[in-house]
């Protein structure tokens, strides 16, 4: 089964490896694995498609700061519109873990959270329609037609992250030819992200490089937060 | 000035070291250049019975050297399989096929 939406497809059983690095004293260390996978769920009644995303961190660094995170998504795998999104965070000790249940209204999310040490929320809170996951967004991203864009054209979207609704806004900045792990050379989409957020800084600061073909898979990702830069850099792309 | 220069020779040696065996890669280059440059002032401003100790130091910054561009040429980044992490997300996706399942009931 694959997923055809204006020039992208997202297939079940794609496997993207990155490589995480971390800017320490202008020196990009690598950190960890990210690994996005996709796969196909089915229910009595649906078949969702589940992208799922975890960070771990290189085993050398394991008994420095751990981390063993795991976002997951299930979608539709037409539209990308999400009926579940799970977080699981371990982070040098940290931990919390997130639900949110999308109801079939498209206008409601019921979620549940949990910190360390802290009793587990309960909430409920109104979205937008066509609301996206931080998972299935960047899925999304990889559905939209860049082919057409101008340079500074800009798309929005909006996210559901941290119990809160935030507009994200990408703008295409152009076209660059970059390595792109074990499938060579390419020319790809640069797209910069935005968002009325803490988590992000800068402007265009927070960059993906998608390949400019039918397949968009991210290449690059450049991200700059608040306690520094960083970057997701393709090692293995399979199941393409 | 030499003993400044000693000091700070002394100093970011010992960093170099221990930034060697700690897993920062390629971080441990900056005291490891601040290292070589000081000590090579320190012997500049040295009288020849002086240097021997540091040009120890020194060697022991280019060995931190050798043993950090080692370790990033012959020990690739690898993840340990986590047999807990593994075991999680497989009940992770146990629990979302039911909650799944139970939000189609009450539809």
């Amino acid at each position: 089964m694959s997923i055809t939406s204006g020039f992208a497809q997202i297939k079940p059983g794609e496997k993207l490896v990155f490589a995480a690095s971390y800017n320490m004293s202008g020196l990009m260390t690598q950190l960890a694995q990210v690994t996005m996978e996709t796969e196909t769920m089915k229910t009595s009644k649906n078949t969702f498609l589940h992208l799922s995303c975890e960070a771990e961190t290189f085993s050398k660094w394991d008994s420095f700061f751990k981390i063993r995170d795991l976002y997951e998504s299930y979608v539709d795998p037409a539209t990308l519109k999400p009926s579940l999104y799970k977080r699981n965070i371990f982070e040098g000790g940290f931990t919390k873990t997130e639900k949110y249940i999308f109801k079939s209204d498209g206008k409601t999310v019921v979620s549940t959270s949990k910190r360390k040490n802290s009793p587990e929320k309960n909430n409920a809170f109104s979205i937008s329609n066509g609301t996206q996951d931080i998972v299935s967004l960047i899925y999304k991203l990889r559905m939209v037609d860049f082919q057409n864009f101008k340079i500074g054209q800009t798309k929005s979207f909006q996210l559901v992250f941290d119990e809160k609704e935030i507009p994200v806004v990408v703008k295409f900045i152009g076209k660059e030819t970059i390595s792109v792990g074990n499938l060579g050379t390419k020319e790809c989409y640069k797209i910069a992200i935005g968002a009325r957020t803490q988590v992000l800084k800068g402007k265009d600061k927070n960059i993906i490089w998608l390949t400019a073909d039918a397949k968009k898979i991210p290449a690059l990702i450049k991200f700059s937060i608040p306690v520094g830069t960083g970057q997701l850099k393709l090692s293995n792309a399979s199941g393409i | 000035m030499r003993q400044l220069f000693l000091g700070i020779t002394i100093f970011f040696t010992t960093l170099s070291v221990v930034f060697a065996f700690l897993p920062l890669g390629t971080l441990a280059l900056i005291p490891i250049g601040i290292g070589i440059v000081f000590g090579f002032l320190t012997i500049k401003k040295s009288e020849e019975s002086q240097a021997k100790w540091v040009k120890i130091l020194l060697a022991i910054t280019l060995l931190s050297l050798v043993i950090v561009v080692g370790k990033e040429v012959f020990i690739d980044d690898a993840v340990e399989v986590d047999q807990k992490f593994e075991t999680q997300k497989v009940q992770s996706k146990n629990e979302a096929q039911k909650e799944l399942e139970d939000m189609e009931g009450l539809e």
